[in-house]
């Protein structure tokens, strides 16, 4: 079915290159055989995609109660829902083939779809009702225009999302996303690249979704990461790219704090998205971020066309409102005072709490413990690993070391290479030997005193004695 | 509160009844929170009923050998947080007391000002000559309220960290409203940027605590020190209120030198 799917766009591409040869830099890239399953954009009905501002300003607050006119909320979000897929598809019937090209293609029937979004859609916090309408937008969101950047990283997330085996429709959508650039996966190179991606930004001004990946070097001016053909640093793309966006993601640690290339003593410089725009930035940290955070906030981003509940460090609170230790499924083993206390021993195979292995869970909020990892089906502390703290800033300093409880990190501190404990007993010998000396001193120099006095006293006496005779 | 009694001996009121009482409760809760804080820290009962893992004495004794029957660390939690509450309320007891208690406000001592630092000098002159002893007054001397200052001070600080963790389980709202977690997030999260995230808060509030044991056994020292070398009986402060002067004996001490 996907064959099909690019046999066709070729076929489209062909038709299309005949009908317009003036604009270059679009046939250049048809040319390279781009996914162009998005039809141009459609000129006559600029109102379609402009989307009502004013409804912008809805109160919107899933965690608690979503809006005081739930019904006025809903209204919103359809004629949201109903402008995107009127942007996006050329017709109805074009709704259910992207379907059909997207999902039934990658073995997901109609039916495993819907209840992957009831999934999400308890994921997101939000009622049952929103269920249909997450699934329209999960669908709309295969064809909004994308541009993933990728700075100073690993592509850790990228290969998250696209190397999985049995991917679920969180990791098919980010697959089928109509990703105008992206490093790894894109077909055209160089100059064609770039102004693939500088069209995009022009002809989809403030509605494209920008993902970054990486941190964000900016040390000499940022000449520690220069990207493409004309040798551009990542901290000018970004910038630039940032501008125009619909919406900015961080995804991972990297983008979002700094993650690793920040870690101490940091020579390049790097910090993450939020530190070089002044624009709203949602942060999907993790190492890699869970695809079901970057899809679910995308989603939700197009069901009310803004930023999601955001937490103090720029986090979507649906996803990361929890601590992992409260969620743990080893909690109660922790409460019990039963512990692993080498790898692979009773304790570990009887799934005790990693607390004294160094399990950093009381330190790090995420939800991998509710939407899980690898299929859904796992996270560290099910795999028998502590958690290592990857959604928190700094984690790579604060975290570590990873395999043993914090009480055994060593403090921030200048000129002490020590933890807590090694310096407060430290500290407590030298003021015990302190103490010891003073009272020592004491006891000598009163005995001193004593011997002067007694002599004064000696000589005192004689005197007296003397005068009275 | 001076008294004279046949032995030319003036007794000296200290500490009034709440003071004494404030006193005894920040021991005994300080020795239970670092008892329990060192278990939070580093577990070292191991209650676990696996074969391997009998390398615990108490294992066997203490192990019920089922899960649910042995809730250690949710009663060292426990525990570690009625002795916080102790602490915080008889801190802000103290508080209130260093500015308004009406026989002897610790501030009249520990304000830095006028001849109370000149006194804070002679006071330390005299730990290491033994000549001079300043005259025992009143109020506490300069340099004893203002250790106890900085002392309230490290308190102060071990709750804001100690609030710090104890509010990041929170999730915007409590038991008793949503104010409570709002309120402990505006008076502690400045120690997340001070200390570095909460890790950094966690290894803080280890660490203080060792200057907090530091500061007990000082304590001990020097009241044990001064109530031998000065024969006046300081030690029984806190438990009757009362000490002796011999500064109405001065002409003797000064014949005898």
């Amino acid at each position: 079915m996907g064959a099909d799917n690019h046999t066709k766009v070729h076929i489209k591409v062909k038709k299309l290159k005949k009908k317009d040869n003036e604009n270059n830099i679009d046939s250049k890239i048809k040319e390279h055989g781009v996914n162009e399953s998005r039809p141009a954009l459609n000129e006559s009905k600029p109102d379609n995609y402009c989307v009502n501002k004013a409804s912008e300003d809805f109160k919107w607050d899933p965690l608690r109660n979503i809006s005081e006119d739930s019904d006025e909320v809903l209204k919103i979000i359809d004629s949201r829902l109903n402008n995107l897929e009127k942007e996006y598809f050329q017709e109805k019937k074009d709704i259910n083939k992207n379907f059909k090209n997207v999902f039934t293609a990658n073995g997901v029937s109609r039916r495993e779809f819907i209840q992957w979004t009831a999934l999400l859609t308890s994921a997101l916090m939000l009622p049952t009702i929103f269920a249909p309408r997450v699934a329209r937008a999960a669908n709309i969101l295969t064809r909004t225009p994308f541009i993933w950047l990728d700075m100073s990283d690993c592509m850790g997330n990228t290969e998250a999302f696209l190397r999985t085996a049995h991917p679920t429709p969180a990791e098919i959508i980010l697959n089928y996303v109509s990703v105008d650039y992206m490093e790894s996966i894109m077909v055209p190179a160089g100059y064609q690249a770039e102004a693939r991606r500088d069209g995009t930004v022009k002809k989809y001004k403030g509605k494209y979704i920008l993902v970054v990946e990486g941190a964000i070097p900016t040390a000499m001016n940022g000449k520690f990461l220069t990207i493409g053909a004309k040798g551009k640093t990542g901290l000018e793309i970004t910038k630039s790219i940032a501008k125009n966006a619909g919406v900015i993601i961080a995804v991972g640690n990297c983008a979002s704090y700094g993650g690793i290339p920040a870690a101490h003593p940091n020579p390049t410089g790097s910090v993450g998205l939020s530190s070089v725009t002044d624009r709203q930035v949602i942060n999907i940290p993790a190492c890699p971020a869970n695809p079901v955070n970057l899809v679910g906030t995308l989603v939700e981003y197009l069901l009310i066309g803004k930023a999601p509940m955001l937490d103090s460090l720029g986090r979507p609170l649906w996803a990361y409102s929890g601590r992992l230790h409260d969620n743990c499924y080893r909690r109660g083993h922790f409460e019990a005072g039963e512990y692993v206390k080498h790898w692979g021993d009773d304790g570990a195979k009887k799934q005790y709490c990693l607390y004294m292995m160094g399990c950093k869970g009381p330190f790090t909020w995420n939800n991998c413990t509710v939407a899980q990892y690898n299929q859904d089906m796992s996270f560290p502390m099910r795999a028998g690993h502590g958690c290592i703290g990857c959604s928190e800033p700094a984690f790579w300093d604060r975290m570590t070391p990873f395999e043993k409880p914090n009480a055994d990190a060593k403090i921030f501190m200048p000129a002490v290479e020590a933890t807590a404990d090694e310096f407060g007993v430290a500290l407590f010998g030298a003021a015990g030997v302190g103490i010891a000396a003073h009272a020592i001193y004491t006891g000598v120099k009163k005995r001193k005193n004593n011997k002067n006095k007694n002599k004064d006293k000696n000589k005192d006496d004689k005197l007296n004695n003397g005068d009275n005779k | 509160m001076e008294k004279e009694n046949g032995s030319g001996l003036k007794v000296v009121h200290r500490m009034t009844i709440i003071k004494r009482i404030i006193h005894w409760t920040l021991f005994l809760s300080i020795i239970n929170n670092i008892i329990t804080g060192f278990y939070i820290a580093y577990p070292f009962l191991i209650f676990g009923k696996t074969p391997s893992q009998a390398d615990s004495p108490t294992v066997g004794v203490l192990n019920s050998g089922e899960t649910y029957q042995a809730f250690i660390m949710t009663w060292m939690r426990e525990f570690h947080f009625i002795g916080a509450v102790l602490i915080d309320v008889s801190f802000f007891a103290w508080l209130y007391l260093a500015f308004f208690s009406t026989k002897e406000p610790l501030y009249k001592s520990f304000l830095p000002f006028g001849n109370k630092i000149h006194e804070t000098f002679d006071m330390v002159k005299h730990y290491f000559t033994l000549k001079n002893k300043p005259k025992t007054g009143k109020y506490q001397d300069p340099l004893n309220a203002m250790i106890f200052t900085f002392f309230h001070l490290l308190i102060l600080l071990q709750m804001a960290t100690g609030f710090q963790m104890y509010v990041a389980s929170f999730t915007g709202t409590s038991a008793v409203g949503g104010w409570w977690p709002t309120l402990l997030h505006i008076s502690t999260d400045w120690t997340l940027w001070v200390f570095g995230g909460l890790t950094g808060v966690t290894l803080a509030h280890l660490f203080i605590m060792w200057l907090i044991i530091i500061f007990i056994f000082y304590h001990i020292y020097t009241e044990i020190w001064r109530s031998i070398i000065w024969k006046e009986g300081d030690i029984l402060i806190p438990f009757s209120g009362y000490k002796y002067s011999r500064d109405n004996l001065e002409k003797i001490t000064e014949d005898e030198n």
